[in-house]
């Protein structure tokens, strides 16, 4: 198939992925320097938690709701959900039965589905969708209309999971896909919303000592190494690795005024920013 | 940190309030996995290092594949090959992203499975995207001879940045392991041009030596300069639950396949 090769439209860096290895590191390293197009760049990302948000019900999810809706006119959101409660029960079980992550991560991809279907019925009125994966090219035009769309938050990555380094549970869930979104689109933010005003020393509801920290850069958060923590830890391997999502910021969804107050760009609950951020945008 | 409080409407379970973000709740969630299709084997027919040669490498491989069908059952991933390369090179002309380049590859090497279950079509051989390997497989197999599927996984848009440069990491070998450790298969077989590991490239350097078997920390630790597979494979094998290994042969000899399938030592075994 030299025909290719031969191939003077071809750019320099195209006839060396044409004829080398793609893991070949001097090749990886080439196509740093080609340009960075952010492809929806006024869009802002936000997940909405599923056991800290969609499992209080009406209380917590009608005011989050009303937040939405009176932000749709000023700021272009993608809302996606978390499993939650629901998936906890169904990991367990499955765990249980001896299936594996893959099987896992179909189950739990079902349980952040309901939420944003059940999202999606109190938003319906307001004419905004639901998109699954496979609608995402027609994601701009709902949000240019619409001001709004909601997604489940789960990866599609489905039977192709992979393994986490410990235990059973699929490393990649909501937060994870989320943060996927905002960092291939480019997006302006990704917030997400759970129940607390973000990042603690310790588990505050367990600690009374535990105090809050408005900002910290990733590299300090994962050398410090703590037990729990209140994102996905994968989310803080990719944002290592991102070039286009700089930080990520928590909300307390039950406060309210406090998404509205990340839309418009004020430093509520937590940021969490890389201080190394690499090939910038 | 996400336990839901009081508040939340819970269902009872193991995990219930917990947060799958402590470390102690995600340790003690470790068991035993057990095999949905313990008879199956993964075959993956490499892109650039055969469907791209044509008819002359494509048509004995896939005749050693009908050949062993009454005997082993095989689901065969297909690499994209060099329009994958192509639309890599314009989509980073462009700028777009990895996620976005993921999605383009993905649909080089969905052609070339396309291309592939139309040769087999006439063994029973199905052709199943991602939503139907999820629900079918198990049902194909048992009514249909076998199947064929888009060897780079569904990640799409969700496609990792790799860490170094903009190329995404999981391609058709990650792709067609992740197929075989799900399913906790007896075997995944990774079909390319060359006969498996060396010390060094053997086109390029006389002393080199070939390795017919070797563990993925040795391998990791030789920081060879370029591998026959995609590296990210080696993670995934560290962190296996089933599949403890995979064999890359080269399907460009005759009977190749057929020795890798009755387990014979053939091409290079890279395990944990």
């Amino acid at each position: 198939m030299d025909e290719v090769t031969g191939n003077t439209m071809l750019t320099e860096l195209g006839q060396r992925l044409v004829n080398g290895s793609l893991s070949d590191p001097a090749i990886q390293r080439a196509t740093e320097a080609t340009p960075n197009f952010a492809i929806l760049p006024w869009v802002n990302v936000v997940k909405i938690g599923g056991q800290s948000i969609m499992d209080r019900g009406r209380s917590a999810v009608g005011p989050v709701v009303d937040e939405i809706v009176a932000n749709l006119k000023r700021h272009k959101m993608i809302l996606g959900t978390g499993a939650g409660t629901r998936a906890r029960h169904v990991y367990s079980l499955a765990i249980d039965l001896g299936l594996p992550v893959g099987v896992l991560t179909v189950l739990g991809t079902a349980v952040a589905w309901q939420n944003a279907q059940m999202l999606q019925y109190l938003l319906a009125k307001h004419g905004i969708a639901f998109l699954e994966p496979e609608g995402f090219p027609s994601l701009p035009h709902y949000l240019m209309e619409r001001g709004a769309v909601i997604c489940q938050g789960m990866p599609p990555y489905k039977l192709w999971e992979g393994n986490p380094e410990i235990g059973r549970i699929p490393p990649q869930r909501t937060d994870t896909g989320c943060f996927l979104i905002a960092e291939v689109f480019g997006a302006r933010k990704m917030i997400y919303v759970k129940d607390e005003d973000g990042l603690y020393t310790a588990d505050p509801k367990k600690d009374p000592k535990a105090t809050h920290i408005p900002r910290i850069s990733v590299q300090e958060l994962l050398a410090r190494d703590f037990n729990d923590l209140v994102v996905e830890r994968a989310v803080l391997d990719l944002m290592l690795k991102a070039r286009n999502i700089s930080e990520i910021q928590f909300v307390n969804g039950l406060k309210p005024g406090q998404l509205s107050a990340a839309l418009d760009g004020e430093p509520v609950g937590t940021i969490v920013f890389n201080a190394a951020m690499k090939g910038a945008a | 940190m996400n336990d839901g409080g009081p508040g939340a409407q819970h269902v009872v379970s193991r995990l219930m309030r917990e947060s799958l973000m402590d470390k102690a709740v995600i340790a003690g969630t470790e068991a035993g996995v057990r095999s949905i299709l313990p008879n199956l084997n993964v075959i993956q027919i490499g892109g650039l290092s055969i469907m791209d040669r044509g008819q002359s490498a494509v048509l004995p491989l896939l005749d050693e594949i009908v050949a062993n069908q009454q005997e082993h059952t095989q689901v065969v991933g297909v690499g994209p090959g060099v329009r994958a390369r192509h639309i890599l090179s314009v989509g980073l002309d462009l700028g777009l992203p990895t996620g976005a380049l993921a999605t383009l590859a993905a649909k080089s090497s969905a052609q070339n499975a396309y291309i592939v279950s139309c040769l087999l079509a006439n063994h029973g051989f199905v052709y199943l995207e991602a939503p139907f390997i999820v629900q079918l497989l198990p049902a194909m197999l048992a009514a249909a001879r076998g199947a064929v599927f888009n060897g780079i996984p569904p990640y799409d848009l969700w496609e990792h940045p790799p860490s170094l440069g903009k190329l995404p990491p999981h391609g058709s070998d990650a792709g067609s392991y992740l197929i075989g450790e799900v399913f906790g298969a007896r075997s995944v077989i990774l079909l390319k041009d060359v006969d498996g590991l060396y010390t060094a490239d053997p086109k390029t350097d006389k002393g080199a030596k070939f390795i017919p078997d070797i563990s993925v920390s040795e391998l990791l630790h030789m920081q060879l300069a370029t591998l026959p597979i995609e590296p990210v494979v080696l993670d995934l094998l560290t962190r296996s639950k089933l599949v403890k290994s995979v064999r890359v042969v080269n399907g460009l000899v005759p009977g190749n396949l057929s020795r890798a399938l009755a387990g014979d030592t053939v091409g290079t075994l890279i395990h944990v």
